[in-house]
């Protein structure tokens, strides 16, 4: 089957001469998501995105992993082409204007299909005490619906994603599941590392505000194709996308073990958002528009109704040059991830009776500790993670300092230090190493690395947030986000903490230590005495939460804006609190919910009608 | 074009096995010998390529005992103020198919050479890199070993060969 790229791909003045059901802005998960629910039930879509057509074919798919093969430096975004007038943090280090205290950083990628094609594809769900974190621990917020309000969209999600994980192993760490519940597909094997680490780490005590927690190993529920679970869906199974279809972009196979999850999965066994905007593209009733940056949402001042999204359009991604352009339709989401969600509301001059647009910016620092291990336990093989440790993601600890997950690194120290390649420079330039000598130094230095790397939740703080200023504009003259960001003792504490549990993960195992945080990193700070580094962590969240009134927050529980009633703010950006949860399968979740209300809300205006005015295939 | 029947290009199989620790076979079977020794050779010149490449062979020829080779390897070559950089370049070539701008302090001396600045050689020599060989992996993003092989023990040891 071949997509009609006629149907789909249409031009401004079409655009201007259709009325569309909804008008979407963004092809990540979340937009696709909705793209997909929304055109599958016979409502006509429009998506305006940002970036330049690539192929939605294999030829196009190559052509990033060929880019990566040819790049010096293997960037998150190294694969992927750079576009001076939609650019994305990692490619233009001054995108982001942080302001401080501290750094934000991290990465997001404005490409079809988003930031799910770099991203690692890790899938846990949320606990139920993540949804009220401060009436159970008095920190945070709450959300304004419960676990059990999202249980069934997170099977949703897990099902369109192609999640593979062990149900047993995640109720062991409090995660709960509909009875006979399981994951798609099985667990992806835990790695020889993981093993050998949890050999003898498996069971230690260490003690928490008077608590005793034991450290227990779990694999991670993950969004690649594994092995199908023939118990999925009551024993009728699953098919992982991607294996039975000749789609375009869905040669999805099993995964290969390649490593290189973050920045490009080269045989696509890794979900990314490609594969739900192939399934709305099959409709036949969905349009898009490429090259189109949405850059104001315009609202009638009396009933505060959106009434037109207005793009700028480029002919080509090196010249500033553009055109303007007006879409129009029935209801609007904007899914272009918090940061960017933020930053056009804000540009658009929008009620904002809470005060709350751009604010509670949230994302997961990280803290990175790395050993080598007494004996070659192999490092850069299988997906970049495997599994980890899931003992701390709960307890009364919360209420003084925040939880994090831990994950056990398949690739070895990159992230900290640059490996293999720094190993590869410091063997052969410093240690003047070759032949012979020059492998067994590599097998000693590389094959024996451990990486642990915890990630810690991030409280909604009011001070941190997207705001924009005239004076920072990008090529197209659209506001640039600018950052203010710091880290709350609450965080603090617990980012110090991991290096006390990294301390006795290391000495249970006999690992040689090689943990240093460089006082000149910008990510450096002091705590009770001892410095430390945090990463980013890229999961850019609530900068528009959702929560019981429009004093409260920005959005309702359908993420629908409180201020303009048929707009909906789709991603991490309506998340009130992120718990120690990688946030895309709630992003997922929350999409399909959005959905479903802009479902009944359309259905109500005009019952189904034939969806005449879009050819469908 | 390029002569691969050049005495040359057999110096430079010579010399890789040398610095890499990898067979001539396993060198060859890269299928990059011959992109790299082009490359290298733009980069720096038939001249100074071939003076490197001619001092190697009469180390080769006067080789008696492999201790004493070692040392004059060291001495003559990588320890020399104009080889030495150009030799470890090499090295990181095979290794990661990544040509690393000369550093400056040789520049400053040796002058700058016009083609010679960080770039990967081909984007279809990445995944031949030997670095992924040596540790036992396959390159990130080529080659994918199979579903669940990560769970196996490594494939390289400390005490191999
Ligand atoms: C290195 C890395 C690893 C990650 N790993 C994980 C993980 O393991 N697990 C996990 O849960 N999450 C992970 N994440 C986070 C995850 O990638 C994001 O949460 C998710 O992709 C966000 O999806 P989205 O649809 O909200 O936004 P995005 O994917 O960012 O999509 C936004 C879309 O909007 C378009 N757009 C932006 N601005 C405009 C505009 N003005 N006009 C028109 N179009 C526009 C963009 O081009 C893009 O298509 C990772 C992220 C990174 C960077
Ligand atoms: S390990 Fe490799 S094959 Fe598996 S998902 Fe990651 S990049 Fe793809």
């Amino acid at each position: 089957m071949s997509l009609n790229r006629e149907v789909i791909n249409v031009d401004c003045e079409t655009v201007f001469n259709t009325l569309y059901d909804a008008v979407i802005v963004g092809t990540g998960v979340a937009g696709a998501i909705v793209a997909k629910e929304l055109s599958q039930q016979g409502k006509r879509v429009l998506i305006l995105e940002a970036t330049v057509e690539k192929d939605f074919t294999l030829a196009g798919f190559q052509s990033y992993v060929e880019t990566f093969y040819g790049a010096v430096e293997k960037n998150p975004n190294s694969p992927y082409p750079t576009n001076p007038n939609v650019q994305s943090p990692t490619n233009y280090q001054d995108y982001f204007v942080e302001q401080g205290p501290m750094t934000l950083s991290g990465s997001y990628t404005r490409v079809l299909g988003g930031t799910t094609l770099h991203w690692e594809a890790k899938t846990p769900r949320m606990l139920r005490e993540d949804f009220k974190l401060y009436k159970t621990y008095g920190q945070g917020l709450d959300w304004p619906i419960s676990y059990d309000d999202i249980e069934p969209y997170y099977r949703k999600a897990e099902y369109e994603l192609g999640v593979c994980g062990d149900v047993d192993e995640q109720k062991k760490l409090g995660v709960e599941f509909a009875p006979g519940y399981v994951f798609p597909m099985k667990k992806l094997p835990p790695s020889y590392l993981d093993q050998k680490v949890s050999e003898k780490v498996e069971g230690t005590q260490v003690k928490l505000y008077d608590q005793d927690y034991t450290i227990r190993f779990s694999t991670f529920p993950q969004a690649r194709n594994g092995e199908p679970n023939p118990d999925y869906d009551h024993g009728n199974g699953f098919v992982p996308h991607g294996v039975t279809t000749v789609h375009p972009v869905q040669y999805g196979e099993r995964c290969q073990g390649n490593a290189n999850c973050v920045p490009i999965c080269p045989v696509q066994a890794k979900y990314d958002a490609r594969r739900t905007l192939g399934k709305a593209f099959e409709t036949g009733r969905v349009h898009v528009l490429y090259q189109a940056v949405a850059y104001k949402v315009e609202h009638n001042s009396e009933n505060g109704h959106v009434t037109a999204i207005h793009y700028k359009h480029y002919k080509n991604q090196n010249s500033g040059e553009y055109t303007i352009g007006t879409a129009r339709g029935t209801l609007y989401v904007l899914a272009t991830n918090a940061i960017e969600n933020a930053r056009l509301l804000l540009g658009s001059e929008l009620l904002n009776t809470s005060g709350m647009i751009g604010r509670h910016l949230m994302d997961h620092p990280f803290t990175l500790a790395w050993a080598l291990m007494p004996e070659v336990t192999g490092t850069m093989r299988g997906p970049l993670v495997t599994s980890g440790i899931g003992t701390f993601r709960k307890g009364k600890f919360r209420r003084n300092q925040s939880a994090f997950a831990v994950d056990i690194h398949n690739d070895g120290w990159g992230w900290a230090t640059g490996s293999p390649k720094g190993e590869l420079e410091d063997a052969v330039d410093n240690k003047h190493k070759y032949g012979q000598e020059l492998r067994q130094t590599l097998i000693s230095r590389v094959s024996r690395q451990l990486l642990l790397a915890f990630m810690c939740e991030l409280l909604p703080e009011y001070s941190n947030r997207v705001t924009i200023d005239p004076n920072y504009k990008d090529k197209l003259g659209n506001y640039r986000p600018v950052i203010n960001f710091n880290l709350p003792d609450y965080s603090r504490r617990t980012l110090a903490y991991t290096r006390k549990v990294s301390r006795v993960i290391f000495e249970r195992l006999g690992a040689e230590d090689f943990t240093h945080y460089d006082s000149r990193d910008p990510a450096y700070f002091v705590f009770e005495n001892e410095g430390y580094v945090y990463k980013g962590g890229n999961h850019f969240s609530g900068t528009h939460i959702m929560g019981t009134t429009n004093k409260n927050s920005v959005v309702d529980t359908y993420l629908r804006c409180w201020d303009h009633q048929n707009l909906f703010l789709v991603g991490a950006g309506s998340m009130p609190t992120i718990g120690s949860s990688n946030t895309t399968l709630t992003i997922a979740a929350l999409s399909f919910r959005v959905a479903e209300e802009m479902l009944r809300e359309l259905n109500s205006i005009s019952p189904n009608l034939q969806p005449a005015t879009l050819p469908a295939r | 074009m390029i002569d691969i029947n050049s005495p040359e290009f057999e110096y430079f199989l010579n010399l890789s096995v040398v610095l890499t620790g990898f067979s001539r076979f396993h060198l060859q079977g890269t299928g990059v010998a011959h992109l790299y020794f082009e490359t290298i050779r733009d980069i720096l010149g038939e001249e100074l390529f071939g003076e490197l490449l001619n001092i190697f062979h009469g180390l080769e020829l006067e080789k008696t005992e492999q201790s004493i080779f070692s040392d004059r390897l060291r001495s003559e070559i990588l320890a020399s103020e104009k080889f030495g950089p150009i030799t470890r370049n090499i090295i990181k070539v095979w290794y990661m198919a990544t040509w690393y701008a000369l550093p400056l302090s040789w520049r400053d001396v040796f002058g700058t050479k016009e083609k010679d600045r960080t770039f990967i050689i081909s984007p279809q020599a990445y995944p031949e890199g030997l670095l992924w060989t040596a540790i036992g992996v396959n390159p990130p993003g080529a080659k994918g070993p199979g579903y669940g092989t990560w769970s196996e023990p490594p494939l390289v040891s400390l005490n191999q060969g």
